[in-house]
């Protein structure tokens, strides 16, 4: 079993370890878009068409995905999620599993620039549609405006319901909502907290609104 | 001890270093990671909750598409059983490996696990396994006091005076039972583990606490030397306690790695989360408290039975801020377990404090009430000295100050007693008010950092950063030794193979490691030194290393800013790569005779809005008050306090895992069923810290902020709730139907 060495290897960086693990994951094709090292700004954002895990597995079937305006042939089971597919074939981890039965917005991901819960959706029913994840916003070294609003207010802690938070945010910003505070709790309340950092979000979220 | 006042980067707001990366989906908790070759396994749960396996066949199971194994107690191999926790090492809750027997103690213990080429394969395989049951009728009762306990008497946890007496001749008492439904910690990451096994060491990663002690239980399980297990957890989606200790699934995965020689990945579904990994447990309280008619406490007696799984025995500890909060000098608390079919309870964030006071504080409102006594003055009363428990004084306590400056910025000097009486646009509202208080202590630790030809640090640490900041914290500190920015420091931990840290619990993290860290960039520090004074092309070359300084990165003449030389060009010029330093400090909890008592102190401020007509609840707004020591980063630290607040909103208003009586599974294990607060149920909340440094702890004066916050916000909102309806809900979570004017309709 060739597991990359640096995996047992404790001596590099939060970032770099990150990037490097992700690396020896998923191949250099995929994950240059996804993560950057904290202290590098090499990473390209260029990524080639990817057939990444497409290797064929008894009872799976050939699917095309387009995510983060990639398009990925891949094999996945029928009753496989978006979400699972996401996470297991097409390694892209930013969007997380908190529930599996759309009780709690961690796997918030834009289809076709409307937020869903990817764990609702089955991959085989997203073949046309426009997928955008959390890779797909902005990158540790590129921060979408909403990303670096949730840093700057500090709208997390764990960290682990963040993507969904985001995702939620982004396309929030462009709902038919009020202007107020209480309007953003409201429009937020699919996304559970379980850390409690909803005033910070709620900061973030309309540090944002302002701005634009 | 060291007293540090001045610092350039502690107590300083300071963004997280891992945030980029949190914000960015970059970040990798344990179930991101993927390996070549990976397997997934999905556990098959007992539908009973007590009794035995008859028969278990997996023959159609096996046969299905993509199934590599199905395994039981027959042929999952060996699994050992861990000895006894000595300290902070080999601890766990549930001491029996997963399959050991054919028996059923709790609903969704695991009988068997199918491992598969995808996720949905296993798991519509785990649903094909048959397993019949003999069939017993389960236990899940929540009625604890006078149940049967597991010793013969309740267990006395903390005595002075005499309290019998005490009571009875008592002027003004307060006698009522309190009870605390099963939480559970539902963090949004669900457990899992990822196990990689290469024919000798096992690679597994985990969502831990405490991957230290998580490599060295699953070392003993698995019967290998410690060496040949490493546990990493580089991010963590919280756990509330309820990851602090290895549940089965862990065991499962690394054993299905092992004999299968595969990388296998299991994440527990948010169902099993209600079963098989913790919570805290059912418990009743009975409090009795006495009082002379000027509002002096004289005896405080607070008997507990918690619930306990078949096994295993988890003690709440709920007295573990009773004996030392107020002033009496009769005092009494006893605690004692009853057995139930239910998995076993673990720590749940503040563990015993947190229903402890929500049972003692409620008792001090109704005292309060009863002497008509304003319930803050009535706790400003009863301020102890010192801690009567324990004869010893207190490090650091500004209990009185907490109340008072909460009460200023709460306006509580606007309150009128009178139920019912406080009204804003037509909504009624209530005040309640609760103190609050949280351990603080030291656990060992080590840890090491590396100064590096590139300018850069290092700073490596076998603890985790579970949300509180650990990452950012420990740069700060070694940002402060060195002068090195935070930016250009890299924080390496949640690993077991780095230097030994402490568990993320307790709230003991930052107090923990700070001694530990400072020691460790002295140590480089002054390795650095002594390669300036040693190496040739040195401008400090045949200088004396104590007469040098490390400054704002600088080697330089002590207090002297001329002729400063960054520290890469010292390493440069020596064709040194790095150099490092080790750090160690002790812990305060195996101090059998402390000179101080330590904890932190909070008071917690509540109003809350009620509108029979439209039967609504609201929690309109919380003032905390929060005396923890020095504030080593106030934007995580405040963040934590308001997290903590929200729970306690969830706490009294809605967090309930009920039991069917009949089958002992928990009927509502999902996140719409088990309502937990949303953003829509937040209120403004005011945090505010006292920032009084306790240099008695370590030479920064910071202890920890992790779960006070949590301290008494119950009692505070039911208090609240009793000012605006005059119901007094002593069994949480407060419900809309204990407050409205309803005939009580019994479904037998
Ligand atoms: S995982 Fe999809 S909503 Fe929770
Ligand atoms: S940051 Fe932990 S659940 Fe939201």
């Amino acid at each position: 079993m060739a597991i990359d060495e640096h995996e047992n290897e404790p001596k590099t960086s939060l970032g770099r370890l990150t990037r490097r693990s992700f690396l020896s994951h998923v191949g250099a094709a995929t994950a240059a878009t996804a993560i950057a090292p904290l202290a590098s700004s090499s990473a390209s954002a260029e990524a080639a068409p990817t057939e990444a895990a497409s290797t064929k597995i008894p009872g799976t079937v050939p699917i095309t995905l387009r995510v983060n305006g990639q398009s990925h042939a891949v094999q996945v089971d029928p009753r496989a999620t978006l979400l699972d597919t996401l996470r297991e074939t097409l390694h892209l981890t930013g969007t997380k599993k908190g529930c599996d039965h759309g009780q709690c917005g961690a796997c918030t991901v834009h289809v076709n620039e409307r937020r869903i819960n990817s764990c609702l959706a089955l991959a085989v029913m997203q073949q046309n549609a426009e997928i955008t994840t959390i890779e797909g916003i902005g990158g540790p070294e590129n921060l979408h405006p909403m990303q670096d609003a949730f840093v700057e207010h500090d709208g997390f802690q764990c960290g682990y319901c963040t993507s969904g938070q985001i995702m939620s945010a982004v396309a929030m910003v462009k709902e038919p909502w009020g202007k107020t505070d209480a309007d953003v709790r409201e429009a937020m309340s699919g996304n559970i907290c379980r850390c409690g950092a909803y005033p910070n979000i709620v900061a973030a979220v309309q540090a944002v609104r302002r701005m634009s | 001890m060291d007293q540090i006042s001045e610092s350039k980067i502690i107590g300083v707001a300071t963004r997280r270093v891992d945030g980029p990366l949190k914000v960015s989906g970059a970040a990798m908790y344990a179930s991101d990671h993927h390996f070549p070759g990976l397997l997934y396994a999905w556990p098959v749960c007992a539908t009973i909750a007590k009794g035995s396996i008859a028969n278990l066949d997996s023959a159609q199971a096996e046969k299905m598409t993509g199934v590599v194994a199905v395994y039981h107690r027959a042929n999952i191999g060996k699994l050992y059983r861990v000895p006894p926790a000595a300290g902070m090492s080999l601890i766990l809750d549930e001491k029996r490996p997963p399959f050991e027997d054919d028996e059923i103690r709790y609903y969704g213990q695991y009988v068997a696990v199918v491992v598969a080429n995808t996720v949905e394969q296993a798991r519509a395989a785990a649903e094909s396994v048959k397993v019949t049951y003999n069939r017993d009728k389960p236990d899940a009762n929540s009625k604890l006091l006078g149940s049967p306990l597991t010793t013969d008497k309740p267990e006395e946890k903390s005595k002075r005076g005499d309290t019998a007496t005490a009571l009875k001749s008592a002027k003004v008492k307060v006698d009522e039972v309190y009870t605390t439904p099963v939480e559970t910690h539902n963090p949004i990451e669900l457990h899992a583990s990822v196990a990689v096994y290469d024919g000798q060491k096992f690679t597994l990663y985990e969502t831990s606490q405490a991957v230290v002690n998580h490599r060295d239980v699953l070392a003993q399980m698995l019967g290998v030397p410690p060496e040949q297990v490493q546990v990493i957890t580089r991010f963590l989606g919280s756990g509330f306690g309820g990851k602090l200790w290895p549940w089965p699934q862990s065991a499962l995965a690394a054993a299905c790695a092992r004999n299968l020689n595969r990388p296998v990945k299991l994440v527990v579904s948010r169902q099993m989360m209600f079963q098989n990994v913790g919570h805290r447990p059912a418990i009743e309280q009975r409090i009795q408290l006495a009082a002379e008619p000027d509002g002096k406490l004289t005896a405080v007696q607070q008997d507990y039975v918690n619930h306990t799984s078949m096994l295993d025995d988890y003690d709440e500890g709920c007295g573990e801020i009773t004996p030392f909060i107020y002033s009496t000098q009769n005092l009494l608390v006893t605690g004692g377990l009853a057995r139930r079919n239910v998995g076993n309870p673990t720590a749940m964030r503040g563990p015993g404090a947190v229903p402890g006071l929500f049972a003692l504080e409620s008792a001090m409102d109704e005292l309060a009430v009863s002497l008509k006594m304003d319930p803050v003055q009535f706790r400003l009363k009863n301020e102890p000295e010192m801690d009567e428990s324990l004869n010893i004084p207190f490090s650091s306590r500004h209990m009185k100050e907490c109340l008072t400056v909460g009460a200023e910025k709460f306006g509580w000097s606007n309150r009128t007693p009178q139920i019912g009486s406080m009204k804003k646009d037509g909504v009624t509202l209530g005040w309640g008010v609760a103190a609050c208080s949280w351990l603080a202590a030291r656990s060992e630790t080590q840890a090491s950092v590396e100064l590096r030809q590139d300018g850069s640090a290092r700073v490596a640490c076998g603890t985790q950063d579970i949300g509180g900041g650990t990452y950012t914290v420990l740069a700060q500190i070694v940002s402060h030794e060195t002068g090195i920015p935070v930016s250009k420091i890299d924080v390496v931990l949640g690993d077991s193979a780095l230097p030994s840290g402490p568990i993320s619990g307790g709230s003991w993290v930052t107090a923990s490691v700070t001694p530990a860290v400072l020691e460790a960039a002295q140590k480089a520090s002054q390795a650095l030194l002594l390669v300036a004074v040693k190496s040739d092309g040195s401008s400090f070359k045949g200088k004396k290393p104590e007469d040098l300084e490390l400054a704002d990165g600088m080697v330089r003449q002590k207090g002297q800013a001329q002729g400063a030389v960054p520290m890469a060009e010292v390493l440069q010029i020596a064709k040194v790569n790095s150099v490092s330093g080790q750090g160690k400090s002790e812990g305060t909890l195996e101090d059998s005779k402390p000179k101080y008592s330590f904890h932190s102190y909070g008071a917690q401020f509540v109003e809350i809005g009620w509108q029979p007509e439209i039967a609504r609840l609201r929690i309109n707004r919380v003032v905390t008050v929060i005396d923890a020591g020095r504030i080593m980063n106030p934007r995580p630290a405040r963040n934590q306090i308001e997290g903590a607040v929200v729970m306690g909103i969830g706490m009294a208003l809605f967090e309930e895992t009920m039991y069917d009586s009949r089958s002992g599974a928990p009927i509502n294990n999902n996140l719409a069923d088990y309502v937990m607060a949303v953003n829509a149920d937040t209120p403004q909340i005011e945090v505010t810290f006292l920032d009084y440094p306790d240099y008695n702890l370590n030479a920064l004066g910071v202890r920890g902020v992790g779960e006070i916050g949590l301290a008494g916000v119950a009692a505070a909102i039911t208090s609240a709730v009793y000012h605006a309806t005059g119901i007094r809900v002593r069994d949480l979570p407060v419900r809309i139907e204990d407050l409205l004017p309803m005939p009580k309709v019994n479904i037998a």
